[in-house]
């Protein structure tokens, strides 16, 4: 166990927790499309089924996205942000699960949301033009296998356009 | 309210070491030697009202609600600025069912406290006061509303039978009148009613009343120079934790920036008036 998932089991704060509530009661009223939040009674983790869009690569095929939240969310990203095995081959979608995306790391920003999230994760599925795994992702995976966070991860991010 | 340290008499400085002395023992739980020292000290300065609001903190802890109100009032009057006299005095008045003398004291210490420090631990356990008291006096009058309410329908519905008999009896052997019309009297009596309860049924806050962070009702709202409105304890958060820019745009924003939302907060008080149920936490 790294410091991090150490980290990642630290409850809630009242206010996180509060939010969590809040996002979940929308979340069940105005869910996002493609998305089915799968109910646990774990407000810290949830599991999130993802359908592709019609019409794009991934049309039809279901993933999983785990989201796990620190003590102080929102004002820190979630923990993290993962697809669970097996992830969907994507330029920027690690074998490993883990994304690279921005605003789940150091463009996080307070005002988003599980919902906001799982939209621009969809978006990004939605607009790739071919289904591979990013070049560097056999030594990227390779430096993660002692289980590090995505959080850790120094990302340079990739051309923000796919 | 702190007497001058440059200046202080032989008396003054024997209080403030009673009030140290005191304050050892209140944070050791020792709270009957904590109030012997206070009241040393307020005997040797009387003029001083941190001594009656320690004092009275340790009456709060000892649940002696009787001398919490004595001290309290004693503090303001020294000093009609002290937070934690208006709070522990709303605090005792609630205790004697007092609902709205005491929600009056609890704003005032809110307002009070908000302008010396607006992320204070204090502004937050104040406000949890607050909203807990409000929402047991809606409980309490929105009962009362609802009881009123179902007599005076069950009046009026059989008013209406009645009514309806009446004109039957009256009209014996002509049966032009449509029966139809009487359903429909009494259907829109429902309609009537349930528009009449529907303040007191809780539902969703407007979207426009809740900060986009905390998604939650305002409490305290401030506006930034992009025109959006947040919080202002989690906005401040925001600007120290994760950076200095305006969470939805992320337009650059620094903290002397935000100004106070005074018409959102006016529409926050206008909608908690009417809909008690919203000051609910958790």
């Amino acid at each position: 166990m790294t410091s991090s998932s150490a980290a990642a089991r630290k409850a809630l704060s009242k206010i996180a927790s509060n939010r969590l509530q809040k996002e979940l009661v929308e979340w069940q009223v105005n869910p996002p499309a493609g998305f089915k939040h799968k109910v646990t009674d774990n407000l810290q983790r949830w599991v999130i089924e993802v359908t592709g869009a019609p019409g794009t690569l991934y049309a039809n095929e279901t993933y999983q996205l785990q989201v796990d939240f620190p003590e102080h969310y929102p004002m820190e990203a979630p923990q993290q942000v993962i697809f669970l095995h097996p992830a969907p081959l994507h330029p920027h979608i690690y074998s490993n699960g883990h994304i690279c995306l921005d605003i789940l790391y150091d463009s996080w920003s307070p005002a988003m949301t599980v919902s906001s999230i799982c939209i621009s994760i969809l978006s990004m599925l939605s607009s790739s033009t071919v289904k591979q795994r990013p070049e560097d992702n056999d030594r990227y995976v390779k430096n993660c296998r002692n289980g590090r966070s995505p959080k850790e991860t120094r990302w340079w991010f990739h051309d923000d356009k796919v | 309210m702190g007497p001058n340290a440059g200046s202080l008499s032989a008396a003054a400085q024997q209080a403030e070491k009673l009030r140290m002395n005191g304050n050892k023992c209140f944070n050791k739980d020792r709270f009957a030697a904590a109030i012997d020292a206070y009241t040393e000290a307020i005997t040797l300065c009387p003029n001083v009202a941190v001594y009656w609001t320690n004092r009275a903190l340790c009456h709060r802890k000892r649940n002696d609600w009787v001398r919490v109100e004595e001290d309290c009032r004693r503090a303001i009057q020294l000093d009609n600025n002290s937070v934690k006299g208006h709070y522990m005095l709303g605090l005792a008045l609630l205790q004697r069912q007092e609902y709205a003398k005491g929600i009056r004291e609890l704003q005032k210490a809110l307002d009070l406290g908000r302008g010396a420090n607006p992320k204070g631990y204090m502004v937050e356990e104040i406000w949890q006061e607050l909203a807990k008291a409000r929402y047991q006096e809606w409980e309490h009058s929105s009962t009362k509303r609802s009881w009123e309410l179902q007599s005076l329908k069950e009046a009026c519905e059989s008013a209406l039978k009645e009514k309806y008999v009446i004109d039957i009896s009256q009209r014996e052997g002509f049966l032009d009148e449509d029966p139809t019309s009487h359903f429909e009297q009494l259907e829109a009596l429902g309609r009537v009613f349930s528009k009449a309860a529907e303040d007191d049924v809780p539902t969703e806050v407007p979207d426009y009343l809740c900060c986009k962070i905390t998604l939650d009702i305002f409490r305290d709202p401030v506006i930034t120079p992009s025109g959006l409105t947040y919080e202002r304890a989690v906005i401040l958060e925001h600007l120290q934790k994760v950076g200095r820019f305006d969470p939805i745009t992320r337009e650059p924003l620094n903290p002397s920036q935000l100004t106070s939302n005074l018409a959102i907060k006016e529409a926050v008080q206008a909608f908690l008036e009417k809909h008690g149920w919203a000051y609910k936490i958790d």
